[in-house]
């Protein structure tokens, strides 16, 4: 149905276009004539001129003739028209108009943001937007940049004065944002400037500002993926139900609809980026839905050139190299980064490294705070290793190709738009400028040529003055006139001097020289002659001629030619700080050598004994084993090994928010989504003798995200670091943060606020579930002719129903506990962990019973009303009670010691020290169902391994090494080398940047900075990081 | 199930009448006659171990301590072999007694209206009730420094005793500190600011000026009220603001400035040189960069806590660790606080953390018993075993730096101290559930 809504519109735009674009001279082709008719001929002839037709095709000396707004004939020596107006370009260069591929010009900008979420903030929405509109105000794909757009002659100036003579516009709002649209930058209506339009969906990773859902980058990235399912599933439905008439009907949804073509690969879908983990991202969702896919780039692509190649997507590449950070005093350079220095540094290369690398990319003014300095900071990027002519090609060819608009843009071949550059040179040489502008075969004068060049020695003549003669000295540029005069053998230098068209004007300081003050000039050039009057301190006239007695001459330039200052120090994965340059190795065979050995397995604790590991696997342990010649051996002396820990409950390496917080079930959301190779956490904690981590979602809600089983690969991408095979899971959340008791006054109308509402809702999740299921069945059998939708959140419940997801439970109270269990069993499965479960001792024969493991703090209590109760023994209890126990951290601090964690339940509870280790080791590896690969010291386990300089219960002892896959991912003594490269990187750059000039006005994206942990660590339900 | 068995044995010999079914514990008797402990190692913090030794204490005050101590009669001896004696543990940053429940809002009495309120005074609304305390003390601590927070100046901390009937009786020393909070002086860029450059520097420079201002205020308060002493000069109405101010005016009672930043540190320093005050810093992230300047001034620093992470990406994992070494390397004054509520019980493992990273163990034991009673003034009464102290000790079945080790006995004043909290009633509750449905013997 709205198939013949839509096609149609859309040809007959397209036909419009054509003509449009033919035949925008014919000004009052559909409105009548206003007053006198203005027909001033359109036909021109640039001649003499050098003509860069395309990027590495240039005319050095040619003819180029535009009528009517058309590109005709251009080459050596091409006839002039009789009818053409000439222009005589000797010293100019051509070059075809640039393409500004992804602007906000003349389209509604995006309110500034900033601020925490959740503070009041106007929405980002259209408030009063009517029709048959998507459920949620963030999908505004039915809007269209061509429609919001109204022209803005500053802005369009502006962009001319920079080359530009067309931009792809895009609306600026919400996630799913609408299509672009091409339009030319001259002045006019909308109708003429419009070139192209639906070009491409727009989409960015935005969250809504106030409550509304998604609130969260994961939920962001959740309501994309459901839209293009929706978006799938509404075309087929709309077919299903002309078919179908006596059939239910599908309700219409015009946001859906406008997205047909992107779901089928007809329209390209850009997505907006921030940094090289978002373009990554992007690129997954666009090969899990085959969209054709572009990036809007973020300048940070070269972090991870390899990946970003392999994602195969053209970039749109802003040029918004940061200023130089603050560092003037060492206390405040203790306030950046060293990934913000080196970014600093390097950003100039992006573009350069991302042609090296073959990476195709187009530029974009987007993202510069002052779209003026774009120019500078492309000759920068050339000087940085980008070739001149892929920038051109960046600005003119490629974009044009990708736009669709070849035939029209691009290059000055014959039968192209009249969008022509003008400029006195190379346009990437700093000196050069660019003097006109030409859109449509109109010209739009940017700064013009000057008439006249009074530069030379003149020979003055004075009437009426102290002194007879003078003579003036004029040089520099023409439009920085610099110079001297000279008289009576004194030399005085002009205090200012300006010419325009045929006048200049002088003044100096004349005492010196039998003038007394300040001396004004002005004269009129009349060919040969300087002709004019001045004016005495006294302010007595008198007259002046001038011959001029000799030429200008530049000056030779002397300086030496600047070589380019390139970026100081080679990449480190992740970037910045304590990141390595490649991989840490796996040797073939890795030999551990006369340690206590905590196998927390059926080996118990060995002494005196060895590990072998092959290859990442444990392949022998025990005493007196063979040493294989290649083996790298560690002489364990002393030191004592156990499994690398796990924590079964942490929020490290994920980016943005951990709780999707404004709705209630957020089934549909995933930390996979958002995993954060960078996070320094995951050094840290793996300095902690940590080597995976159950990342959840918060626990603001009854039915939270999708949890991610990491390793601490530090290092790796997002996809590696993700734990192979680990069973899927979900976070649930019981008690007083979902029913959100200490939210603020303010939160007291979601539902559920009691845990007897939680406990319902939880009910209708699953029962809607099943329902949803069914639906399907109804439809596959043929009960059903228009197909339900594909609902992810039903989807992931009826995953849990299945088994195949296991469910991670934030609960405190014993209430609650009992509660989830009941509910589990009434629907047929069981529980994976209760997390934190700190009443958990209260029953814990019955968590033994139902069969879930309990994931707990060690110690935590009173912080909140409903953890009261809480007691260090609860580990202790339940392990007793036969229920399998981990300690947990829930913190980017606390998990970088779990290890002394547990000694707490020897402390409390009196359990032997190994059945304590076990609680930071297999225990949780058991919960998570990853205990067949990691978790105790085994032959076949995977070789991730922590080395521990003493007892690793004692407060005394810490970590010297960590192994994962049989990689070594941290080794004390390396760290005090790598800090030392910290050290010394931050050294050089700071340096630099004190070295380096202020300038190219960019909004670089600035570091958090102190106090943002502070932020984290509070113990926040909300928002923050550690919700305990 | 051995070692806690074995303490609730002990409990039951020590406190016969208080039966797992109180509430909360009942404050110790007064020392009435003589007691000794005998034949333990004596760790005496200020002094020498001593191997087999004994204490002996009297009316709560530590009497004699030695390998042959003559008892006198009537005193009770208890048999210490195998076991250790440490001085109770001193927290110099806490909150305990002022805020039960962080969540619940009618429990928190820690930050008053205004930005200005020096003469709030913590310890009267120390709440002796508090669940805390039993579960702190029962971790060997037995004096904090409980203070009051927010605004620019918080008002005034008071040391206690972590057992008592009323406020009064528990306190040891108050006003022990005027705490104020230094503004930041550093601009973010972060992401949540949502005040521009200017605006924050203006927010800075106003809370600086007020800071400056309350003090030139209160000390011409000062001057006036001594003024009227004089001749002619006439009454000054009361300001209780400045009133509380004039200990530290005097320099008497130290004023605990809240700095971490290397800006705020020095910052702060500068000023209390200015404005002759005895300084001490609180928190102190980047104390150990300008530890020079700290030595020269002898500053002392509270440093708290250990466990949190690096602020700065670029920083070493083990930074917050290592303060305390570089500290005590550079010959600063220092001690570790808990800076916690309810988990300030885990005070000597932030010790032990800064001993795994460098500080020498003894120290480490300094920095929560000797050092933090000496910043905070009450050294002479706490803080290490000496003859004429109190007898506020501990007697614990190891090093009590260590998690496993647990404190077996304890002191205040003379005054046998229960070691049964909330936490050990709901212990005894449960494990009577599961002995009645036989999963527990």
């Amino acid at each position: 149905m709205h198939t013949s809504l839509k096609s149609p519109c859309h040809i007959v735009y397209v036909v419009v276009l054509n003509i449009l674009v033919s035949a925008t001279m014919l000004i009052g082709q559909i409105r009548p004539a206003v007053g006198i008719r203005q027909n001033t001929p359109s036909v021109h002839a640039f001649t003499n001129t050098r003509i860069v037709i395309a990027p590495g095709k240039v005319i050095e000396r040619g003819t180029l003739v535009i009528r009517d707004g058309v590109i005709t004939a251009v080459g050596v020596n091409i006839p002039v028209p009789a009818d053409a107006r000439v222009w005589d370009m000797s010293g100019m260069t051509l070059y075809p108009g640039f393409i500004d591929s992804y602007s906000d010009i003349g389209v509604p900008k995006k309110p500034i943001a900033g601020g925490p979420p959740g503070q009041d903030q106007p929405k980002p929405q259209e408030q009063q937007r009517g029709g048959p509109k998507h459920w949620n105000d963030m999908v505004l794909s039915s809007l269209n940049a061509d429609e919001l757009f109204s022209p803005d002659t500053k802005a369009a100036e502006k962009l001319r004065g920079m080359g530009f003579t067309a931009a792809l516009i895009v609306p600026q709002k919400g996630i799913f944002r609408g299509t672009g649209a091409v339009v030319s930058l001259g002045d006019g209506a909308t109708n003429q400037l419009l070139l192209k339009r639906h070009v491409a969906q727009c989409i960015a990773f935005e969250t809504s500002s106030g409550d509304d859902y998604p609130g969260s980058l994961m939920g962001s990235i959740a309501l994309i993926r459901q839209t293009f399912l929706d978006a799938q599933w509404h075309k087929q439905a709309m077919q299903a139900a002309a078919k179908y008439p006596d059939e239910p009907r599908p309700e219409f949804v015009a946001d859906l609809a406008a997205l047909d073509d992107a779901v089928t690969a007809k329209q390209p879908v850009i997505v907006e980026t921030s940094d090289e983990m978002s373009l990554l991202r992007a690129s997954r969702i666009a090969k899990e839905f085959s969209l054709k896919f572009w990036a809007r780039g973020s300048g940070y692509e070269y972090r991870q050139i390899d990946a970003v190649k392999a994602t195969g997507v053209p970039i749109i590449l802003p040029v918004n190299f940061p200023d130089p950070p603050s560092v003037q005093t060492p206390e405040e350079a203790l306030g950046v980064s060293l990934q913000e220095l080196r970014y600093w540094d390097e950003a100039p290369e992006n573009p350069g490294k991302l042609h090296d690398a073959g990476i195709p990319f187009v530029f974009t003014t987007a993202t510069l705070k002052d779209a003026g300095s774009f120019l500078g900071n492309v000759r920068k990027a050339i000087e940085r290793g980008l070739p001149a002519d892929a920038a051109l090609a960046a600005l003119t060819t490629i974009p044009s190709q990708l736009l669709g608009l070849e035939k029209k843009l691009g290059t000055l071949d014959a039968g192209k738009m009249a969008n022509i550059i003008v400029a006195d040179g190379d346009i990437f040489n700093e000196k050069t400028k660019i003097r006109e502008t030409w859109i449509d075969g109109k010209r739009y004068e940017v700064k013009s040529k000057p008439e006249y060049d009074p530069r030379g020695t003149w020979n003055a003549l004075l009437t009426g003055a102290p002194i007879d003669s003078l003579s003036i000295i004029l040089k520099g540029e023409v439009e920085g006139l610099q110079g001297n005069v000279k008289a009576k053998g004194k030399d005085v230098k002009l205090t200012s001097a300006s010419s325009s068209d045929l006048r200049i004007a002088l003044s100096f300081l004349g005492d010196s020289i039998g003038l007394s003050g300040i001396v004004r000039m002005t004269a009129t050039s009349s060919g040969k002659n300087f002709l004019g009057s001045g004016e005495l301190a006294d302010g007595k006239i008198f007259k002046w001629n001038a011959n001029r007695t000799e030429p200008f001459k530049p000056e030779a330039d002397t300086a030496k030619p600047k070589l380019p200052v390139m970026a100081s120090f080679k990449p480190v994965y992740p970037p910045g700080a304590f990141g390595r340059s490649k991989l840490p190795a796996q040797p073939d065979h890795l030999l551990i050598r006369g340690a206590t050995i905590w196998t927390c397995g059926p080996q118990g604790k060995l002494e005196n004994a060895n590990i072998l590991v092959e290859h990442g696997k444990i392949t022998k342990v025990g005493q007196n084993l063979a040493t294989p010649v290649d083996a790298v051996i560690i002489d364990g002396k002393g030191k004592h090994i156990t499994p690398g820990l796990i924590d079964c409950h942490s929020h490290s390496a994920a980016e943005g928010n951990v709780n999707e917080a404004n709705e209630a079930i957020s089934a549909e959301v995933r930390i996979g989504d958002i995993l954060d190779p960078y996070d320094i956490s995951i050094y840290r904690e793996l300095a902690g003798g940590l080597t995976a981590a159950n990342v959840l979602h918060g626990s603001a809600n009854a039915i939270g995200g999708q949890n991610q089983v990491i390793k601490l690969r530090w290092g790796a991408l997002p996809e590696e670091m993700k734990f192979e095979g680990a069973m899927p899971g979900i976070k649930f959340a019981l008690g007083e943060n979902p029913k959100q008791s200490n939210w603020g006054d303010k939160y007291t109308t979601r539902y559920p606020q009691t845990r007897q509402g939680v406990e319902q809702i939880i009910r209708d999740e699953f029962r809607a579930a099943l329902d949803y299921e069914k639906t399907w069945k109804e439809f596959e059998s043929g009960k059903r002719k228009i197909p339900p939708r594909h609902d992810l959140r039903a989807e992931t419940i009826l995953e849990i129903l299945k088994g195949k997801r296991l469910v991670h439970s934030h609960s405190y109270r014993q209430d609650e506990i009992e509660m989830l269990m009941r509910v589990a069993e009434d629907f047929g499965f069981r529980v994976a962990t209760f997390q934190h479960v700190l009443e958990g001792y209260k029953v814990a024969d019955q968590i033994a019973k139902h069969g879930a493991g309990a994931s707990t703090f060690s110690d935590w209590w009173g912080y909140k009303f409903e953890v009261y109760d809480a007691i260090p023994y609860n580990g202790a209890i339940m392990h007793d009670a036969g229920v399998v126990v981990s300690f947990n951290s829930d913190s980017d601090e606390q998990a970088r010691r779990l290890n002394t964690e547990a000694a707490k339940a020897v402390k409390y509870g009196g359990l032997s020290e190994e059945e304590a280790l076990k609680f930071v080791t297999i225990n949780p590896a058991q919960q998570l169902r990853i205990d067949k690969r990691v978790g105790s010291i085994e032959v076949g386990k995977d070789a991730d391994l922590a080395i521990w300089n003493g007892n690793p219960l004692s407060t005394y002892s810490i970590c010297e090494q960590t192994w994962i896959d049989g990689r070594k991912y941290f080794d004390r003594d390396e760290d005090r080398a790598m800090n030392g490269e910290v050290q010394h990187e931050r050294a050089a750059l700071i340096q630099k940047a004190l070295g380096s000039k202020k300038g190219s006005g960019s909004e670089s994206k600035s570091p958090p900075s102190m106090g943002e942990k502070e932020r984290y660590s509070c113990h926040d339900d909300v928002s923050g990081k550690e919700e305990r | 199930m051995k070692t806690l068995n074995n303490i609730f044995v002990l409990f039951a010999l020590i406190l016969p009448s208080f039966g797992a079914l109180v509430a909360s514990e009942i404050p110790g008797k007064p020392q009435d006659h003589p007691i000794a402990l005998v034949g333990g190692t004596v760790h005496t913090v200020s002094g020498a171990v001593v191997e087999s030794g004994t204490i002996l204490f009297e009316k709560g005050k530590i009497t004699s301590i030695g390998t042959d101590v003559t008892l006198p009669q009537g005193t009770e001896s208890i048999d210490m072999t195998g076991k250790h004696v440490y001085p109770g543990m001193v927290d110099a940053r806490s909150e305990i007694g002022l805020v039960e429940i962080d969540a619940a809002r009618a429990t928190r009495d820690v930050s008053e209206v205004g930005t200005i309120n020096p003469n709030i005074r913590a310890e009267v609304a120390m709440n002796p009730e508090s669940e805390i305390i039993p579960v702190t003390r029962a971790n060997g601590i037995t004096t904090a420094l409980t203070m009051p927070s927010g605004g620019t100046i918080s008002g005034t901390a008071a040391a206690i005793m972590l057992d008592g009937w009323t406020w009064e009786e528990m306190t040891l020393k108050a006003p022990a500190g005027l705490v104020v909070n230094w503004p930041s002086m550093t601009i973010t860029k972060a992401w949540w600011e949502r005040r521009t450059e200017d605006e924050q520097k203006k927010a800075r420079d106003k809370a600086l000026d007020e800071l400056r201002d309350a003090f030139r205020d209160a000390r011409a308060y000062m001057k006036a009220k001594q003024a009227e002493l004089q001749k002619n000069i006439p009454y000054h109405k009361t300001d209780l603001r400045w009133e509380a101010m004039i200990p530290m005016l005097e320099g008497k009672v130290p004023v605990l400035v809240n700095a971490e930043e290397i800006q705020q540190i020095e910052a702060a320093i500068a000023w209390a040189e200015q404005e002759g005050l005895k300084l001490v810093i609180l928190g102190g992230y980047d104390s150990w960069r300008v530890a020079d300047l700290l030595k020269a001034k002898d500053v002392s620093v509270i440093v708290n806590p250990i466990h949190r992470t690096p602020w700065r990406r670029w920083e070493p994992y083990d930074v917050q660790f290592t303060i305390p070494k570089k500290l005590h390397d550079a010959g600063v004054r220092f001690c570790i606080a808990s800076g916690g509520a309810s988990n300030e019980r885990n005070l000597p493992y932030q010790a032990a953390t800064a001993a795994s990273y460098g500080l020498p163990k003894d120290e480490a034991l300094k920095a929560v018993t000797l050092y933090p009673a000496q910043i905070l003034g009450v050294g002479d009464r706490v803080g290490s075993l000496e003859v004429g102290k109190d007898a506020t000790l501990i007697v614990t079945n190891g090093d009590p730096l260590e998690i496993t080790t647990n404190v077996l006995m304890e002191f205040i004043q003379g005054k046998t101290i229960s070691l049964q909290s909330r936490h050990t009633h709901f212990y005894e509750k449960y494990q009577e559930k599961y002995r009645r449905i036989g999963s527990v013997k």
